[in-house]
């Protein structure tokens, strides 16, 4: 039988961690992932990462305000009273969710004028700006979806008017309006529909299409745009 | 930064480069602590509020989308100029130029074919730029009267 020296606690986290390694290559993903060289020239003013962050605060307090809302017409509004009113810092909860969605449209909007100003969707990076565009639009989804949720007077007309902008495109406006309503009107069905638009099929998209955004930049490295490009 | 630099050797590629770990995301971290400051003060000085409950009987007097989506909604309206060309024609000119706006805004790097990067000297991209977001501002401002 093989006698293993006895490890001392000192040494503990870093034998746990070398077995890990050894089994997933963590350190090697995590080092070609974060060691890797920038132009100098090259400022990214902040704007998509904070972008990123918002949502990461959006993903955070969207899963806390989940543990307490109900999706039923009858029910939505009392339990939005009851975060506010009963939950420990439930108001900050929501406050925080509520500004985040206002936060995060401007700062993806603000990192697209500076993408057009400087000219970063030139070569080699059209990809990179057509899953931004993708990006832009689901978050305005989640801003669209989200705004109906609490149920109030305030969410469902301005959902009301919302959904008839869609009715101008010809030949499928009107059953585009439908679609979105899940009926003629907004009902329980359009709250049960915009949640899981809101919570599984939007949140979803965004991540995929950040990974696809994030891949591109970590291949192409960040613009210069002090470089013409050379094609 | 430059107290880094000053100490390493001379960069010996052509381009000058910086290490994107610790430099680039240190200062990322740090203007997130910044936006996190921000949400937490805007949401405790103003809280988000909530009407009376949704009725479908009692339309309140101001009803409007939210302001990401009041320049579209605007243009809709401001569309209407567009009835010279027929009853139809407001209505679809009010979804069909936001749309084809939307689609070359989508395929700009296929638009743009100059190589050229600095904002100084693509002066009609900039002009654009500015005369699409001014016009957008103005609907999105008269949208929220």
């Amino acid at each position: 039988m093989r006698m293993t020296r006895p490890v001392s606690i000192r040494e503990l986290p870093a034998q746990v961690f070398e077995w890990i390694d050894s089994r997933l290559g963590v350190r090697e993903l995590v080092m070609s992932s974060l060691h890797v060289v920038i132009p100098r020239g090259a400022h990214t003013y902040y704007l998509g990462g904070i972008t990123l962050f918002v949502f990461i605060s959006q993903a955070v307090t969207g899963i806390l305000l989940s543990m307490y809302y109900e999706p039923t017409p009858d029910a939505a509004y009392n339990s939005i009273l009851y975060i506010m009113n009963q939950v420990n810092f439930g108001w900050l909860i929501r406050s925080v969710h509520a500004w985040g969605a206002n936060l995060m449209i401007i700062f993806c909007i603000l990192h697209m004028i500076r993408i057009i100003v400087q000219g970063a969707y030139k070569p080699p990076r059209e990809i990179t700006w057509m899953a931004g565009m993708g990006l832009l639009f689901v978050t305005l989804g989640f801003g669209f979806t989200g705004y109906l949720l609490p149920w109030d007077q305030r969410a469902y007309w301005a959902t009301t008017v919302g959904t008839t902008i869609p009715e101008a495109i010809p030949a499928i406006g009107e059953w585009l309006r439908d679609f979105l309503r899940a009926g003629t009107d907004i009902s329980a069905l359009t709250l049960s529909r915009f949640l899981g638009v809101h919570m599984l099929i939007l949140p979803v998209s965004l991540v995929g299409l950040f990974a696809l955004h994030f891949l591109l930049i970590h291949r192409q490295g960040l613009a210069d745009p002090h470089e013409e490009e050379t094609r | 930064m430059s107290d880094q630099s000053s100490h390493a050797p001379a960069a010996p590629e052509e381009k000058q480069t910086l290490p994107f770990w610790p430099h680039y995301m240190l200062s990322e971290f740090i203007a997130w602590y910044i936006v996190l400051g921000i949400l937490v003060t805007l949401s405790a000085l103003f809280p988000a509020g909530l009407e009376a409950k949704a009725n479908a009987m009692a339309t309140p007097p101001h009803v409007k989308p939210e302001w990401y989506f009041l320049a579209i909604y605007q243009f809709l309206k401001v569309a209407a100029i567009f009835s010279f060309l027929g009853s139809e024609a407001p209505r679809l000119m009010g979804i069909i130029l936001p749309g084809i706006g939307m689609g070359l805004l989508f395929f700009l790097p296929f638009l743009d074919r100059t190589p050229k990067r600095s904002a100084r000297k693509r002066p009609i991209m900039l002009a654009v730029l500015i005369a699409v977001l001014a016009v957008m501002a103005y609907l999105t401002y008269i949208g929220g009267q």
